[in-house]
């Protein structure tokens, strides 16, 4: 027992993501930087006379892209009535959410008040599954466009370059919200240990923690 | 609204492949050399590539550049007589097909013509297999496309002799047609009265590789 425990409560955490979600989660982001960071080998020139094993950072990439399809489908078979119904709040936009998209960029009255996930977050997990869907297409038509020409004829280079420069500020922001913005940071133990505290919840998540 | 966010990225990426050379083909400057310079977003430099790794190393006593088949006096020249043969100097631009470019690359080397001058190519001979030390990368040429004025075989780059990455110690070198003919690593080259599918021919990529007017473009 230390001296604080005798003035005030201990904090009481609240649980917020389940291990499928926190797998699901972990199973991206491991996936994604491996191949953003071969990827970038593969497309740098300045990288080029390193990247002399172009064939090793290739499988790599297709690798952890292949990782990613298949630890997918593994977590979603694990608990899949759970992440549909995680799915779900995702798809719902009520008015609150949408009142929350336009003062996130206005910022001109209080922040209307937000379920388990907010506005931003339902809209970046909207693009990132989008964008993993694009970069597959094209990826795998990059790859079969080398082993034969006749699947060139697409802009698949292009869109998976454009892809890129798209995920790559959302993936900046959200490090950005979850290691370094004071109001957001706390979700980064919601999403490694799974809970966060009540009265974080209570301030940036009231309409979920009223329900807990 | 969520699965409509998710749909609309997909749907633009599926429409962008469709469309995305038209819009780059506008996009790009006029008189380009390459229709669709934006077809990649890829950053202007090298990339290395090689089949075969790691990359063939270059030996200045034990290297030969052969010259065989339809030809009156085969030639296995040292890389002293190489040297040797008359220069010529070149400053042209490199395209891959993958949609990435080098602009004004400075080569030197040696014209095919001075080799044919040499070994005298038969009334056979229709061909030329370039072969590299990489194996088992060939690719070919017309007897008539050896000849067109940017087309050499260059032992330097930039004011350096070529490095292993570049292909060291010779490749050829044909501006008007994408990297993949531009053969590194070379050390024989074959004359032949028939046309032999060369490395990515075999995948199907076009044996008159025009930057610009093959392979898709």
């Amino acid at each position: 027992m230390d001296a604080r425990t005798a003035t005030e409560p201990a904090p009481e955490y609240v649980r917020r993501f389940s291990a499928a979600e926190q797998s699901l989660h972990w199973l991206l982001a491991l996936s994604f930087f491996v191949m953003l960071a071969t990827g970038l080998i593969l497309y740098l020139p300045s990288l080029a006379e390193v990247a002399a094993q172009r064939a090793l950072w290739k499988s790599i990439h297709l690798g952890a892209a292949i990782g990613f399809w298949v630890g997918l489908l593994l977590v979603w078979s694990s608990a899949p009535g759970e992440l549909r119904a995680a799915t779900r709040e995702i798809d719902h936009f009520d008015g609150d959410d949408r009142a929350w998209l336009a003062w996130a960029v206005r910022r001109n009255r209080s922040e209307p008040p937000q379920g388990r996930f907010n506005a931003g977050q339902k809209m970046n997990t909207a693009l990132v599954a989008g964008l993993m869907v694009v970069f597959t297409i094209t990826g795998v038509l990059i790859y079969l466009q080398e082993v034969n020409a006749r699947f060139r004829g697409t802009s698949a280079i292009l869109i998976h370059d454009v892809a890129m420069y798209i995920a790559i500020p959302l993936v900046i922001g959200h490090l950005y919200l979850a290691l370094l913005n004071p109001s957001t940071r706390h979700s980064l133990r919601g999403m490694t240990l799974g809970t966060v505290r009540r009265d974080w919840a209570r301030r940036r998540h009231p309409k979920w923690e009223r329900e807990l | 609204m969520g699965r409509g966010v998710f749909l609309g990225v997909v749907g633009t990426g599926v429409a962008g492949l469709f469309v995305g050379g038209r819009i780059s083909h506008a996009a790009a400057p006029i008189g380009s050399v390459i229709p669709n310079a934006l077809r990649s977003l890829a950053p202007d430099g090298w990339r290395i590539y090689s089949i075969n790794p790691p990359w063939p190393t270059f030996n200045p006593a034990h290297y030969r550049l052969v010259v065989s088949g339809a030809v009156e006096r085969p030639l296995s020249l040292t890389w002293d007589e190489l040297m040797a043969l008359p220069q010529a100097r070149q400053t042209t631009d490199f395209h891959c097909v993958t949609g990435w470019s080098v602009g004004n690359v400075g080569w030197q080397g040696v014209r095919l013509q001075t080799l044919w001058d040499m070994a005298k190519p038969t009334a056979e001979a229709r061909f030329a297999n370039f072969i590299s030390l990489e194996q088992p990368y060939v690719d070919t040429l017309t007897l008539r496309q050896t000849t067109m004025p940017q087309v050499m075989l260059a032992h330097s780059m930039d004011g350096k002799p070529l490095s292993q990455a570049h292909g060291a110690p010779m490749r050829l070198v044909i501006p008007e047609m994408y990297g993949y003919k531009n053969v590194k690593w070379l050390t024989h080259i074959e004359l032949v009265g028939k046309l032999k599918a060369g490395f990515w021919e075999q995948h199907g990529y076009d044996v008159d590789a025009w930057v610009g007017r093959s392979n898709g473009y």
